[in-house]
């Protein structure tokens, strides 16, 4: 069975801004399967940073990995496609009705983060796959909605400083995801000496880098990985 | 507008707080409109959240008033939040995001390194707000286009906060993720 692993944006973004794309081609070949991304994902870590100065290296950095296909759009027929919108639709409406306050609706995620978890089971049902297609994610909304929304809530709700009331019928919408961050993915590459530096704080190292740049990882698990 | 007393209360504490130059009573009344912001996602409401931020960061710092046009500009700034609370206190929607528009004019009409410094500021102020609604639980694609800035910006500004330390955020223990990336990863 052909295998696949999802990239949300934030991951790419990461490894493009930490200057180690290199490993992304490496993991790839570890992998013996396909990187794939929604349209969505590609109009946020190519298209558009492609325009903003800042960002434009990184981009075209991408860009090139895009065009030697180390990661690729997902390979989807008219009829996945128009399947990938409905689930991608419900999937979004139903995060973002989830948890209410007092007067409204708490509207959680957007069209990218929800596209990446439609493809998930959109791939599942192409390849005839027992579970959902893991992804790789570096922002922390999406993940605790699918992996622990009551948590999610006890968040917002001490964030926000007022009730919510959660719509928990929702949850099992969200369950099944597997998900894990560029922290693991680097801690992969660490394992299969994919990371070519002699230093034996490199890896901690690139941990911290990931951190900085966007994952969403505790300061207790990031000193966990330096000590592996 | 959804949120018209509750803008107009924080901006009437704004100016308040401007006539004493209390900047950290204003950079507080910034923080009061993003728990609103992340609930009710109202574009007036991140409007005046980024706003004021910018507005505590502009007074706080001493270097702008030597500038060139600082005076005009400033008073333009407060006659703007006056027209705004007026606005409000009017029931006059329109005219109060004429004076959200206008307050961008004012910036845009800038010249000389104070156009530099509070393009500058307001777009930090895009940027630390953007962290804060992102820190509350709404999702970093869902922030970033709330309020207009790339996810790469978003990123790498929340990546240097502390928003992943927060016990709450753990929703899995390391050694079962990384059971998930070895398994991912099996030959």
């Amino acid at each position: 069975m052909k295998k696949y692993l999802i990239f949300d944006a934030g991951p790419l973004i990461n490894f493009s801004m930490n200057g180690i794309l290199d490993l992304l081609e490496k993991l790839k070949e570890e992998f013996n399967g396909e990187f794939i991304i929604t349209k969505e994902v590609k109009k946020e870590v190519i298209d558009r940073p492609k325009t903003i100065p800042r960002f434009k290296l990184g981009a075209l950095r991408l860009e090139e990995l895009y065009n030697r296909g180390v990661f690729k759009l997902a390979d989807l027929n008219e009829n996945e496609v128009n399947e990938l919108r409905k689930i991608r639709e419900n999937l979004m409406n139903s995060a973002n009705s989830m948890f209410k306050t007092k007067k409204r609706n708490v509207h959680l995620i957007d069209n990218g983060e929800a596209a990446a978890l439609a493809l998930s089971q959109i791939m599942k049902r192409k390849i005839n796959s027992r579970e959902n297609i893991p992804l790789v994610v570096d922002e922390r909304t999406t993940r605790m909605l699918c992996e622990n929304p009551e948590k999610l809530k006890k968040l917002m709700e001490k964030k926000l400083h007022t009730n919510i009331q959660a719509d928990s019928s929702i949850y099992k919408l969200f369950k099944g995801f597997k998900i894990i961050r560029s922290t693991e993915l680097a801690y992969i590459a660490h394992k299969r000496n994919l990371l070519n530096l002699k230093d034996s704080k490199l890896f901690g190292a690139t941990i911290y880098g990931l951190k900085f740049k966007g994952c969403s990882i505790s300061e207790k698990e990031a000193a966990t990985y330096g000590r592996l | 507008m959804k949120e018209r007393r509750h803008i107009l209360n924080i901006l009437v504490k704004t100016k308040s707080a401007l006539d004493k130059k209390d900047y950290i009573k204003i950079k507080n009344l910034s923080d009061q409109v993003i728990h609103h912001a992340s609930i009710h996602q109202d574009g007036d409401v991140i409007s005046v959240a980024v706003l004021i931020y910018a507005l505590s960061k502009i007074i706080e710092r001493e270097n702008y008033k030597a500038e060139k046009n600082w005076a005009e500009f400033y008073s333009g700034f407060r006659k703007n939040i006056m027209d705004m609370i007026v606005a409000l206190k009017n029931k006059n929607e329109k005219k109060f995001r004429n004076e959200v528009e206008n307050n961008r004019k004012l910036i845009g009409g800038l010249s000389g390194k104070l156009k530099i410094y509070i393009g500058d500021v307001f777009n930090r102020a895009k940027i630390n707000k953007a962290s804060r609604i992102y820190e509350h639980g709404i999702s970093i694609e869902k922030t970033a286009k709330m309020l207009g800035i790339s996810l790469w910006e978003l990123s790498e500004y929340s990546g240097q906060t502390g928003i992943g330390n927060v016990s709450l955020s753990v929703t899995m223990n390391l050694n079962d993720r990384i059971k998930i990336a070895e398994e991912i990863f099996k030959k």
